[in-house]
């Protein structure tokens, strides 16, 4: 910075203070006023001042007005410029700032700009340099936003309370929207890839601009009507706040909280919410997302009964196991391992008791035979004749009296082999397999399987039942 | 244990769950476990039939309540899809 360009008096030129100035220290304070220096300026020196001093002073403002005189130059950058009734600037934004923003600047459109005030110096023109433009009527907008959201939480409408679940498997969705936007064709392409066998009844209704609000409100009241429409999406695809403002409005908003059926609102993007999205029982960031979360309970449910099936059959395989080993069990006590052992005593008992029987008889046979000796002996000896029908008698009587012997003997042999065979067949794996199991054997029927294992996929196996067998093939283990 | 005696999908679930967590559960006599176990089996069957069932269409709902077909435009890239 020179000397010049600090302030200065501007007192008046006078040559005695020529020389008074080649000694300022030595005279501060002199009666006569000291001659001002006479400084001319460029028009750059002083048009740079005035830059400066506007751009310190007007570093951040905030200015409201009306736009008049837009054009975007082939530089990408917007000129205008901004008025009310009493005043005009000039303005520009730079193509960097202007692609931010959400709206198009057109003549007429009241605006609140932010900037700071610069001079073009070729132009000797000051100028606001935007760096952010919005709708003037924004503040009105949000002003309406807060209270209708304000009122319809004090009624309750935003309660989680009133949060109903999605339909597990919908019958058909319901689609309140436009037909010419994205959204429907983003809703119908992820529904044909996620769940190719979906339903969809659309109701088509204009969703920006004047009226949009009652005929999305009309729209979801005939959806709802329609015979097996379980949910219902209502919602649009990205844009202006203003674009995205019927969901904002009363009416739209009372008809989504109104809604007989579960209902999704799906409006712009993510970062776009409205009030429409506080009454839906679910809010989804995009229609996109909306459709998901629609097939998102089917997967859920697929799963679900996946999962439980596999319990299902978890469940009857332990009780199986269960069962094998309470048999197991049931052997070890009594069972038929058991059974077969007491077969084979039994089976020794009736072999002695009929060599027994046997023995029995011979003694008998040879006792008679000793007696009839001893007669023939006797009979050389006594008369013949009567001693022949002496021994006659005898004998008859003898033999009578043994076959009753041999007699009693078999009947009691009999009842000890009818209870050893009702014992038997009491505990006989026949007797088990006609209380519902079944015995499996391996092919050439000499082992009983017991563990899966011991088997594999292709195996034959041979199932004995209550009545009859099977010839089995092995398929695989569960 | 015939189909009328299932409600609906999630009736059919909430008795799947149900028979999956008795059979779990108890030490039941076999007739009645393979008797739950095909009853499992039957709604889990049922389940399935429910997820395949639904149809696969569009329709557009007018002013006056009628159902119509969708505007040839409205689908097509998504046909060009499902042939590729």
């Amino acid at each position: 910075m020179s000397l010049f360009d600090l302030p200065f008096e501007e007192p008046l030129d006078s040559p005695d203070d020529t020389l008074a100035r080649d000694k300022p220290g030595a005279t501060p304070n002199k009666t006569k006023p000291r001659a001002p220096e006479r400084h001319v300026h460029t028009v750059s020196e002083l048009t740079a001042r005035i830059r400066t001093l506007l751009e310190e002073e007007f570093f951040e403002i905030w200015v409201e007005g009306e736009l008049s005189n837009c054009k975007v130059w082939n530089t990408g950058h917007l000129y205008f410029t901004l008025k009310d009734q009493g005043a005009q600037i000039k303005g520009v934004m730079f193509r960097s700032a202007l692609r931010l923003l959400k709206f198009t600047p057109k003549d007429g459109l009241r605006v609140v700009a932010r900037g700071r005030v610069s001079v073009y110096d070729p132009k000797g023109e000051y100028q606001i340099i935007c760096e952010h433009l919005e709708p003037g009527g924004l503040g009105a907008l949000q002003l309406a936003y807060d209270q209708l959201k304000q009122r319809l939480a004090t009624e309750g409408l935003f309660d989680a309370r009133r949060k109903r679940a999605l339909p597990a498997l919908p019958r058909k969705i319901g689609v309140v929207t436009s037909l010419d936007g994205a959204a429907i064709r983003d809703i119908i392409k992820v529904l044909r890839r996620r769940y190719a066998n979906a339903h969809v009844v659309i109701r088509p209704v204009r969703v920006q601009g004047e009226g949009a609000a009652l005929d999305i409100a009309r729209g979801l009241s005939a959806i709802a009507k329609v015979k097996g429409v379980d949910v219902v999406i209502v919602g649009r695809g990205g844009g202006s706040i203003e674009d995205l403002w019927a969901f904002n409005e009363e009416v739209a908003v009372r008809a989504i909280a109104g809604c007989p059926v579960p209902i999704i609102s799906a409006v712009g993007h993510e970062t776009d919410v409205t009030i429409a999205d506080f009454v839906a029982d679910l809010r989804a960031p995009t229609p996109s997302a909306a459709a998901e979360m629609v097939v998102a309970r089917k997967d859920e449910f697929v799963s679900r009964i996946d999962r439980l099936e596999v319990r299902l059959r978890g469940a009857i395989t332990a009780r199986r196991h269960r069962l094998e080993s309470r048999l197991r069990a049931l052997d070890a006590r009594s069972g038929i391992a058991s059974a077969r052992g007491r077969l084979a005593m039994r089976a020794r008992d009736a072999g002695e008791l009929t060599h027994e029987l046997r023995r029995a008889m011979r003694a008998g046979l040879s006792t008679r035979e000793r007696r009839y000796q001893t007669l023939r002996l006797a009979l050389e000896t006594f008369d013949l004749r009567r001693r022949l029908a002496g021994l006659r008698t005898r004998l008859v009587a003898g033999d009578g009296r043994l076959a009753a012997v041999l007699d009693r003997r078999r009947h009691a042999l009999d009842a000890r082999l009818g209870a050893a065979v009702a014992r038997l067949e009491s505990l006989s794996p026949l007797g088990v397999l006609a209380r519902g199991y079944a015995v499996c054997w391996n092919a050439d029927r000499t082992k009983v399987i017991r563990d899966a294992s011991s088997v594999a996929p292709g195996d034959r196996v041979t199932v004995t039942v209550e009545r009859g067998e099977l010839a089995c093939e092995v398929k695989g283990r569960v | 244990m015939s189909d009328t005696a299932i409600k609906d999908f999630e009736a059919a679930i909430a008795e799947l769950e149900a028979v999956v967590k008795k059979l779990e559960e108890g030490d039941l006599p076999l007739e009645e476990s393979l008797r739950l176990y095909e009853r499992g089996v039957h709604l889990s069957r049922f389940c399935h039939a429910r997820l395949e069932e639904a149809e696969r269409r569009i329709e557009v709902l007018n002013e006056r309540g009628h159902l119509q077909p969708p505007p040839a435009g409205l689908t097509a890239e998504d046909d060009s899809q499902t042939k590729r």
